[in-house]
Protein backbone atom coordinates (compact mmCIF):
# COMPACT_ATOMS: atom_id res chain seq x y z
CA UNK A 1 0.00 0.00 0.00
CA UNK A 2 1.27 3.43 -0.82
CA UNK A 3 0.96 5.99 1.88
CA UNK A 4 -0.48 9.25 0.75
CA UNK A 5 -1.76 9.64 4.30
CA UNK A 6 0.09 9.30 7.58
CA UNK A 7 0.80 5.76 8.64
CA UNK A 8 -1.79 4.38 11.01
CA UNK A 9 0.85 3.45 13.55
CA UNK A 10 1.59 7.15 14.03
CA UNK A 11 -2.07 8.02 14.61
CA UNK A 12 -4.05 10.80 13.00
CA UNK A 13 -3.50 13.29 15.83
CA UNK A 14 -0.04 12.29 17.09
CA UNK A 15 2.74 14.87 16.95
CA UNK A 16 5.79 12.86 15.96
CA UNK A 17 9.10 14.19 14.65
CA UNK A 18 7.81 13.55 11.14
CA UNK A 19 4.66 15.59 11.77
CA UNK A 20 6.72 18.49 13.17
CA UNK A 21 9.06 18.57 10.18
CA UNK A 22 6.30 18.16 7.59
CA UNK A 23 4.26 20.88 9.31
CA UNK A 24 7.24 23.24 9.32
CA UNK A 25 7.98 22.56 5.65
CA UNK A 26 4.30 22.90 4.74
CA UNK A 27 4.00 26.25 6.51
CA UNK A 28 7.24 27.55 4.99
CA UNK A 29 6.24 26.37 1.50
CA UNK A 30 2.76 27.87 1.82
CA UNK A 31 4.24 31.20 2.90
CA UNK A 32 6.98 31.19 0.25
CA UNK A 33 4.68 30.08 -2.59
CA UNK A 34 2.05 32.56 -1.44
CA UNK A 35 4.66 35.26 -1.72
CA UNK A 36 5.43 34.28 -5.32
CA UNK A 37 1.94 33.55 -6.52
CA UNK A 38 -0.33 36.34 -5.35
CA UNK A 39 -1.98 36.95 -8.68
CA UNK A 40 -4.39 39.80 -8.17
CA UNK A 41 -7.22 40.95 -6.02
CA UNK A 42 -10.60 39.80 -7.24
CA UNK A 43 -12.45 42.95 -8.33
CA UNK A 44 -15.34 43.93 -6.08
CA UNK A 45 -14.26 41.78 -3.14
CA UNK A 46 -13.07 42.68 0.35
CA UNK A 47 -9.37 42.12 -0.28
CA UNK A 48 -9.77 38.54 -1.54
CA UNK A 49 -6.77 37.48 -3.64
CA UNK A 50 -6.35 34.77 -6.23
CA UNK A 51 -3.78 32.55 -4.58
CA UNK A 52 -2.90 29.35 -6.43
CA UNK A 53 -0.53 28.35 -3.62
CA UNK A 54 -3.66 27.47 -1.66
CA UNK A 55 -3.46 23.98 -3.19
CA UNK A 56 -0.32 23.38 -1.12
CA UNK A 57 -2.35 23.73 2.07
CA UNK A 58 -5.00 21.19 1.11
CA UNK A 59 -2.34 18.80 -0.19
CA UNK A 60 -0.34 18.88 3.06
CA UNK A 61 -3.50 18.37 5.10
CA UNK A 62 -4.75 15.56 2.90
CA UNK A 63 -1.41 13.79 2.59
CA UNK A 64 0.07 14.22 6.06
CA UNK A 65 -2.87 14.62 8.42
CA UNK A 66 -4.88 17.27 10.27
CA UNK A 67 -2.09 18.49 12.56
CA UNK A 68 0.19 19.18 9.60
CA UNK A 69 -2.72 20.75 7.70
CA UNK A 70 -3.65 23.05 10.57
CA UNK A 71 -0.08 24.29 11.16
CA UNK A 72 0.48 24.72 7.43
CA UNK A 73 -2.57 26.94 7.13
CA UNK A 74 -2.29 28.89 10.38
CA UNK A 75 1.44 29.56 10.44
CA UNK A 76 1.88 29.63 6.65
CA UNK A 77 -0.79 32.28 6.15
CA UNK A 78 0.49 34.38 9.06
CA UNK A 79 4.02 34.23 7.63
CA UNK A 80 2.78 35.05 4.13
CA UNK A 81 1.02 38.10 5.57
CA UNK A 82 4.26 39.04 7.30
CA UNK A 83 6.28 38.66 4.09
CA UNK A 84 3.80 40.69 2.07
CA UNK A 85 3.89 43.46 4.64
CA UNK A 86 0.65 43.47 6.63
CA UNK A 87 1.98 41.67 9.69
CA UNK A 88 0.83 38.44 11.31
CA UNK A 89 -1.87 39.86 13.58
CA UNK A 90 -3.73 42.29 11.30
CA UNK A 91 -6.03 39.64 9.77
CA UNK A 92 -5.52 36.78 12.21
CA UNK A 93 -8.95 35.28 11.59
CA UNK A 94 -8.01 34.53 7.98
CA UNK A 95 -5.00 32.57 9.26
CA UNK A 96 -7.26 30.57 11.58
CA UNK A 97 -9.64 29.90 8.67
CA UNK A 98 -6.72 28.64 6.58
CA UNK A 99 -5.65 26.42 9.48
CA UNK A 100 -9.13 24.95 9.82
CA UNK A 101 -9.29 24.23 6.09
CA UNK A 102 -5.98 22.36 6.30
CA UNK A 103 -7.12 20.50 9.40
CA UNK A 104 -10.36 19.40 7.73
CA UNK A 105 -8.52 18.28 4.58
CA UNK A 106 -6.46 16.10 6.91
CA UNK A 107 -9.50 14.74 8.73
CA UNK A 108 -11.21 13.86 5.45
CA UNK A 109 -7.98 12.38 4.06
CA UNK A 110 -7.49 10.21 7.14
CA UNK A 111 -11.11 9.02 7.15
CA UNK A 112 -11.66 8.43 3.47
CA UNK A 113 -8.37 6.88 2.36
CA UNK A 114 -7.39 3.37 3.34
CA UNK A 115 -5.85 2.08 0.13
CA UNK A 116 -6.73 2.06 -3.53
CA UNK A 117 -4.92 3.43 -6.53
CA UNK A 118 -3.21 6.80 -6.87
CA UNK A 119 -5.91 7.90 -9.29
CA UNK A 120 -8.63 7.14 -6.78
CA UNK A 121 -6.78 9.06 -4.09
CA UNK A 122 -6.36 11.99 -6.46
CA UNK A 123 -10.10 12.05 -7.11
CA UNK A 124 -10.90 11.78 -3.40
CA UNK A 125 -8.40 14.57 -2.67
CA UNK A 126 -10.40 16.94 -4.87
CA UNK A 127 -13.58 16.31 -2.88
CA UNK A 128 -11.73 16.60 0.44
CA UNK A 129 -10.00 19.83 -0.60
CA UNK A 130 -13.15 21.55 -1.83
CA UNK A 131 -15.23 20.46 1.16
CA UNK A 132 -12.50 21.47 3.63
CA UNK A 133 -12.31 24.88 1.97
CA UNK A 134 -16.07 25.45 2.10
CA UNK A 135 -16.29 24.46 5.77
CA UNK A 136 -12.99 25.86 7.05
CA UNK A 137 -13.59 29.34 5.71
CA UNK A 138 -16.90 29.59 7.55
CA UNK A 139 -14.66 30.88 10.34
CA UNK A 140 -14.38 34.27 8.62
CA UNK A 141 -17.99 34.90 9.69
CA UNK A 142 -16.43 35.84 13.01
CA UNK A 143 -16.08 39.22 11.30
CA UNK A 144 -19.66 39.89 12.33
CA UNK A 145 -18.11 40.34 15.78
CA UNK A 146 -14.67 41.67 14.85
CA UNK A 147 -15.90 44.15 12.25
CA UNK A 148 -19.55 44.84 13.02
CA UNK A 149 -19.52 47.46 10.28
CA UNK A 150 -19.59 44.61 7.78
CA UNK A 151 -23.06 43.35 7.02
CA UNK A 152 -23.76 39.67 6.48
CA UNK A 153 -24.33 40.40 2.78
CA UNK A 154 -20.84 41.90 2.49
CA UNK A 155 -19.20 38.95 4.20
CA UNK A 156 -21.14 36.48 2.07
CA UNK A 157 -20.76 38.06 -1.37
CA UNK A 158 -17.53 40.04 -1.04
CA UNK A 159 -15.52 37.60 1.07
CA UNK A 160 -16.82 34.09 1.69
CA UNK A 161 -18.12 33.18 -1.78
CA UNK A 162 -15.15 34.63 -3.77
CA UNK A 163 -12.68 33.02 -1.35
CA UNK A 164 -14.29 29.59 -1.41
CA UNK A 165 -14.77 29.64 -5.17
CA UNK A 166 -11.24 30.81 -6.04
CA UNK A 167 -9.50 28.69 -3.40
CA UNK A 168 -11.73 25.73 -4.24
CA UNK A 169 -10.76 25.93 -7.92
CA UNK A 170 -7.06 26.19 -7.11
CA UNK A 171 -7.27 23.36 -4.57
CA UNK A 172 -9.23 21.15 -6.96
CA UNK A 173 -6.54 21.54 -9.61
CA UNK A 174 -3.31 21.56 -7.61
CA UNK A 175 -4.09 19.03 -4.86
CA UNK A 176 -4.52 15.99 -7.14
CA UNK A 177 -1.46 17.01 -9.18
CA UNK A 178 0.61 16.98 -5.99
CA UNK A 179 -0.98 13.73 -4.76
CA UNK A 180 -0.11 12.02 -8.04
CA UNK A 181 3.44 13.41 -7.90
CA UNK A 182 3.98 12.45 -4.24
CA UNK A 183 2.66 8.87 -4.34
CA UNK A 184 5.57 7.29 -6.26
CA UNK A 185 8.11 9.28 -4.25
CA UNK A 186 6.57 8.17 -0.96
CA UNK A 187 6.71 4.56 -2.17
CA UNK A 188 10.38 4.96 -3.01
CA UNK A 189 11.03 6.39 0.43
CA UNK A 190 9.04 3.59 2.05
CA UNK A 191 6.57 6.02 3.62
CA UNK B 1 14.47 38.04 -4.64
CA UNK B 2 14.31 39.14 -1.01
CA UNK B 3 11.53 37.47 0.92
CA UNK B 4 12.94 36.62 4.29
CA UNK B 5 12.21 38.44 7.53
CA UNK B 6 13.62 41.92 7.72
CA UNK B 7 14.68 43.08 11.16
CA UNK B 8 14.16 46.75 10.31
CA UNK B 9 13.64 47.89 13.88
CA UNK B 10 16.99 46.57 15.09
CA UNK B 11 18.43 48.77 17.81
CA UNK B 12 15.16 50.57 18.54
CA UNK B 13 13.62 50.99 21.98
CA UNK B 14 10.95 48.43 21.17
CA UNK B 15 13.45 45.92 19.78
CA UNK B 16 15.21 46.02 23.16
CA UNK B 17 12.03 44.88 24.91
CA UNK B 18 11.33 41.29 25.79
CA UNK B 19 9.78 39.75 22.62
CA UNK B 20 6.90 38.38 24.71
CA UNK B 21 5.83 41.96 25.35
CA UNK B 22 5.71 42.74 21.63
CA UNK B 23 3.51 39.70 21.03
CA UNK B 24 1.25 40.25 24.04
CA UNK B 25 0.90 43.96 23.29
CA UNK B 26 -0.35 43.19 19.77
CA UNK B 27 -2.83 40.61 21.04
CA UNK B 28 -4.10 42.84 23.86
CA UNK B 29 -4.51 45.77 21.49
CA UNK B 30 -6.35 43.76 18.83
CA UNK B 31 -8.72 42.23 21.39
CA UNK B 32 -9.34 45.69 22.85
CA UNK B 33 -9.83 47.49 19.53
CA UNK B 34 -12.26 44.80 18.34
CA UNK B 35 -14.58 45.90 21.15
CA UNK B 36 -14.57 49.58 20.19
CA UNK B 37 -17.21 50.90 17.77
CA UNK B 38 -17.14 54.67 18.29
CA UNK B 39 -14.99 56.38 15.63
CA UNK B 40 -13.74 58.94 18.16
CA UNK B 41 -12.47 56.22 20.48
CA UNK B 42 -10.98 54.36 17.54
CA UNK B 43 -9.19 57.54 16.48
CA UNK B 44 -7.59 57.72 19.94
CA UNK B 45 -6.70 54.02 19.66
CA UNK B 46 -5.08 54.66 16.27
CA UNK B 47 -3.02 57.55 17.66
CA UNK B 48 -1.85 55.34 20.54
CA UNK B 49 -1.02 52.56 18.08
CA UNK B 50 0.99 54.95 15.90
CA UNK B 51 2.92 56.21 18.95
CA UNK B 52 3.71 52.60 19.80
CA UNK B 53 4.69 51.97 16.17
CA UNK B 54 7.10 54.92 16.34
CA UNK B 55 8.92 53.19 19.21
CA UNK B 56 9.83 50.38 16.79
CA UNK B 57 12.08 52.74 14.81
CA UNK B 58 11.14 51.19 11.47
CA UNK B 59 12.55 53.42 8.69
CA UNK B 60 9.55 54.75 6.76
CA UNK B 61 11.28 54.55 3.40
CA UNK B 62 11.61 50.77 3.87
CA UNK B 63 7.90 50.26 4.54
CA UNK B 64 6.45 53.12 2.52
CA UNK B 65 5.08 50.73 -0.10
CA UNK B 66 3.39 48.57 2.57
CA UNK B 67 1.71 51.57 4.19
CA UNK B 68 0.46 52.94 0.88
CA UNK B 69 -0.73 49.54 -0.29
CA UNK B 70 -2.45 48.70 3.01
CA UNK B 71 -4.09 52.09 3.32
CA UNK B 72 -5.48 51.89 -0.23
CA UNK B 73 -6.69 48.34 0.41
CA UNK B 74 -8.37 49.26 3.69
CA UNK B 75 -10.07 52.33 2.20
CA UNK B 76 -11.23 50.25 -0.78
CA UNK B 77 -12.62 47.56 1.51
CA UNK B 78 -14.46 50.17 3.57
CA UNK B 79 -15.71 51.80 0.35
CA UNK B 80 -17.10 48.55 -1.02
CA UNK B 81 -18.76 47.90 2.30
CA UNK B 82 -20.31 51.37 2.16
CA UNK B 83 -21.93 50.52 -1.15
CA UNK B 84 -23.08 47.04 -0.17
CA UNK B 85 -24.55 47.81 3.26
CA UNK B 86 -25.75 51.33 2.52
CA UNK B 87 -25.26 52.00 6.23
CA UNK B 88 -27.61 49.28 7.46
CA UNK B 89 -25.12 47.45 9.69
CA UNK B 90 -23.75 47.51 13.20
CA UNK B 91 -25.28 50.18 15.40
CA UNK B 92 -27.26 51.68 12.49
CA UNK B 93 -29.03 48.47 11.46
CA UNK B 94 -32.43 49.86 12.41
CA UNK B 95 -31.69 53.60 12.23
CA UNK B 96 -33.30 56.12 9.87
CA UNK B 97 -30.67 56.65 7.20
CA UNK B 98 -29.46 60.05 5.94
CA UNK B 99 -28.95 59.70 2.19
CA UNK B 100 -26.24 62.12 1.04
CA UNK B 101 -26.21 61.23 -2.66
CA UNK B 102 -26.52 58.31 -5.05
CA UNK B 103 -23.77 56.77 -7.11
CA UNK B 104 -24.20 57.76 -10.77
CA UNK B 105 -24.42 54.34 -12.42
CA UNK B 106 -25.33 51.94 -9.63
CA UNK B 107 -27.83 54.34 -8.03
CA UNK B 108 -26.65 52.93 -4.70
CA UNK B 109 -27.38 55.37 -1.86
CA UNK B 110 -24.38 56.74 0.01
CA UNK B 111 -25.54 57.51 3.52
CA UNK B 112 -24.02 59.37 6.45
CA UNK B 113 -24.35 56.15 8.45
CA UNK B 114 -22.41 54.14 5.86
CA UNK B 115 -19.57 56.68 5.80
CA UNK B 116 -19.49 56.73 9.61
CA UNK B 117 -19.26 52.93 9.65
CA UNK B 118 -16.48 53.08 7.08
CA UNK B 119 -14.60 55.55 9.26
CA UNK B 120 -14.76 53.16 12.23
CA UNK B 121 -13.69 50.23 10.08
CA UNK B 122 -10.78 52.13 8.50
CA UNK B 123 -9.50 53.49 11.81
CA UNK B 124 -9.62 50.06 13.47
CA UNK B 125 -7.80 48.33 10.63
CA UNK B 126 -5.09 50.97 10.43
CA UNK B 127 -4.59 50.58 14.19
CA UNK B 128 -4.28 46.79 13.72
CA UNK B 129 -1.59 47.39 11.11
CA UNK B 130 0.30 49.81 13.37
CA UNK B 131 0.59 47.28 16.21
CA UNK B 132 1.14 44.32 13.89
CA UNK B 133 4.08 45.69 11.91
CA UNK B 134 6.40 45.83 14.96
CA UNK B 135 5.81 42.09 15.41
CA UNK B 136 7.04 41.59 11.87
CA UNK B 137 9.87 44.12 11.83
CA UNK B 138 10.99 44.87 15.40
CA UNK B 139 11.37 41.35 16.73
CA UNK B 140 14.46 39.28 16.00
CA UNK B 141 13.23 36.37 13.80
CA UNK B 142 15.03 33.95 16.07
CA UNK B 143 13.03 35.16 19.07
CA UNK B 144 9.59 34.12 17.81
CA UNK B 145 9.79 30.50 18.89
CA UNK B 146 11.42 31.03 22.27
CA UNK B 147 8.94 33.81 23.05
CA UNK B 148 6.02 31.55 22.18
CA UNK B 149 7.52 28.75 24.29
CA UNK B 150 7.90 31.05 27.28
CA UNK B 151 4.31 32.15 26.78
CA UNK B 152 3.20 28.58 27.35
CA UNK B 153 3.22 27.01 23.89
CA UNK B 154 4.33 23.34 24.10
CA UNK B 155 7.93 22.57 23.14
CA UNK B 156 6.99 20.72 19.98
CA UNK B 157 4.76 23.53 18.74
CA UNK B 158 7.42 26.15 19.49
CA UNK B 159 10.04 24.07 17.73
CA UNK B 160 7.74 23.71 14.70
CA UNK B 161 7.55 27.50 14.52
CA UNK B 162 11.32 27.77 14.88
CA UNK B 163 11.86 25.22 12.12
CA UNK B 164 9.39 27.01 9.82
CA UNK B 165 11.26 30.29 10.19
CA UNK B 166 14.55 28.51 9.47
CA UNK B 167 13.16 26.74 6.39
CA UNK B 168 11.56 29.85 4.89
CA UNK B 169 14.59 31.60 3.33
CA UNK B 170 15.86 28.31 1.89
CA UNK B 171 12.53 27.50 0.27
CA UNK B 172 12.10 31.02 -1.07
CA UNK B 173 15.50 30.64 -2.72
CA UNK B 174 14.50 27.26 -4.14
CA UNK B 175 11.36 28.78 -5.65
CA UNK B 176 13.40 31.64 -7.13
CA UNK B 177 16.04 29.28 -8.56
CA UNK B 178 13.41 26.97 -10.04
CA UNK B 179 11.60 29.90 -11.65
CA UNK B 180 14.92 31.09 -13.14
CA UNK B 181 15.73 27.58 -14.34
CA UNK B 182 12.37 27.26 -16.10
CA UNK B 183 12.78 30.70 -17.64
CA UNK B 184 16.15 29.66 -19.05
CA UNK B 185 14.26 26.81 -20.74
CA UNK B 186 11.85 29.34 -22.26
CA UNK B 187 9.00 28.78 -19.80
CA UNK B 188 7.74 31.83 -17.94
CA UNK B 189 5.63 30.63 -15.02
CA UNK B 190 4.75 34.14 -13.86
CA UNK B 191 3.66 35.41 -17.28
CA UNK B 192 0.44 37.39 -17.41
CA UNK B 193 -2.59 36.38 -19.43
CA UNK B 194 -4.90 33.41 -19.39
CA UNK B 195 -7.51 32.30 -16.89
CA UNK B 196 -6.93 30.70 -13.49
CA UNK B 197 -6.63 27.19 -14.94
CA UNK B 198 -4.04 28.29 -17.50
CA UNK B 199 -2.10 30.10 -14.81
CA UNK B 200 -2.08 27.12 -12.50
CA UNK B 201 -0.92 24.85 -15.30
CA UNK B 202 1.80 27.41 -15.92
CA UNK B 203 3.06 27.34 -12.33
CA UNK B 204 2.76 23.56 -11.84
CA UNK B 205 6.32 23.01 -13.18
CA UNK B 206 7.48 25.29 -10.36
CA UNK B 207 5.37 24.01 -7.50
CA UNK B 208 5.70 20.27 -8.09
CA UNK B 209 9.51 19.94 -8.09
CA UNK B 210 10.03 22.37 -5.20
CA UNK B 211 7.30 20.84 -3.01
CA UNK B 212 8.04 17.19 -3.68
CA UNK B 213 11.80 17.81 -3.44
CA UNK B 214 11.36 19.59 -0.10
CA UNK B 215 9.27 16.81 1.39
CA UNK B 216 11.68 14.13 0.20
CA UNK B 217 14.61 16.16 1.52
CA UNK B 218 12.92 16.46 4.90
CA UNK B 219 13.88 12.87 5.61
CA UNK B 220 17.39 14.04 6.47
CA UNK B 221 16.05 16.52 9.01
CA UNK B 222 13.73 13.90 10.53
CA UNK B 223 16.58 11.38 10.82
CA UNK B 224 18.89 13.98 12.36
CA UNK B 225 16.27 14.94 14.95
CA UNK B 226 15.47 11.33 15.78
CA UNK B 227 19.15 10.43 16.10
CA UNK B 228 19.61 13.27 18.57
CA UNK B 229 16.68 12.01 20.62
CA UNK B 230 14.30 14.85 19.84
CA UNK B 231 11.28 14.82 22.12
CA UNK B 232 12.48 12.24 24.62
CA UNK B 233 13.17 14.77 27.35
CA UNK B 234 12.48 18.33 28.39
CA UNK B 235 13.90 20.75 25.83
CA UNK B 236 16.08 23.70 26.80
CA UNK B 237 16.47 26.92 24.80
CA UNK B 238 19.74 28.77 24.45
CA UNK B 239 18.11 32.21 24.49
CA UNK B 240 16.98 33.35 27.93
CA UNK B 241 14.23 35.92 28.30
CA UNK B 242 13.80 38.17 31.29
CA UNK B 243 11.21 40.87 31.95
CA UNK B 244 12.64 44.26 32.88
CA UNK B 245 10.75 47.20 34.48
CA UNK B 246 10.11 48.84 31.10
CA UNK B 247 8.66 45.58 29.81
CA UNK B 248 6.21 45.46 32.70
CA UNK B 249 5.33 49.12 32.15
CA UNK B 250 4.61 48.66 28.44
CA UNK B 251 2.62 45.50 29.04
CA UNK B 252 0.69 47.24 31.81
CA UNK B 253 -0.28 50.06 29.46
CA UNK B 254 -1.62 47.66 26.86
CA UNK B 255 -3.50 45.66 29.47
CA UNK B 256 -5.00 48.91 30.76
CA UNK B 257 -6.14 49.67 27.21
CA UNK B 258 -7.71 46.23 26.99
CA UNK B 259 -9.51 46.66 30.32
CA UNK B 260 -10.77 50.12 29.35
CA UNK B 261 -12.00 48.96 25.94
CA UNK B 262 -13.76 46.00 27.55
CA UNK B 263 -15.41 48.32 30.08
CA UNK B 264 -16.55 50.70 27.32
CA UNK B 265 -17.99 47.81 25.37
CA UNK B 266 -19.76 46.09 28.26
CA UNK B 267 -21.15 49.34 29.64
CA UNK B 268 -22.59 50.29 26.26
CA UNK B 269 -20.35 53.35 25.91
CA UNK B 270 -18.81 52.39 22.57
CA UNK B 271 -21.55 52.43 19.99
CA UNK B 272 -21.20 53.43 16.35
CA UNK B 273 -20.96 57.21 16.13
CA UNK B 274 -22.70 59.18 13.43
CA UNK B 275 -20.20 61.77 12.22
CA UNK B 276 -22.09 65.03 12.93
CA UNK B 277 -20.67 67.10 10.08
CA UNK B 278 -22.23 64.68 7.60
CA UNK B 279 -25.74 65.46 8.80
CA UNK B 280 -25.20 69.11 9.58
CA UNK B 281 -25.07 68.52 13.31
Amino acid sequence: MTTTTMGESEGTWSVSTRVIVYAAIGAALYAAAGYFSFFAQIPGTEGVYLRPAYGILTFFGFAFGPVVGFVTGLVGNALADTLTGSGPVTSWWWSVANGLAGLLAGVFGARWISGGSSSLRAVVSVTAAVLATAIGFLFIWIELVIQPELGAQTILWAEYVPTVVSNGVFAAILTPILVLAWDPVSEQLGR
Amino acid sequence: MRASFQYLGRGSWLAARDPRVTLLAAVAFVVGAIQLRDARQLLVALILALLYYALAGIPFRRVRFQWIYLTITIVLIAGINTIITGGRAGGFATADLHVLFRLPLLQAPITAEAISLSASQTLRFLAFVAVSLPVAYAMAPGDFAVAMRRLGLPDRAAFTLDLTIRFLPTLVNEFAETIDAQRVRGWDPLAHGGGPVTRIRRIAPIFVPVIIGSIAGAEDTIDAMDLRGFGVGRRTWLRELRFRPMDWLLLGLFLAFLVLATYLNLSGNSRHYLLPFLVGG
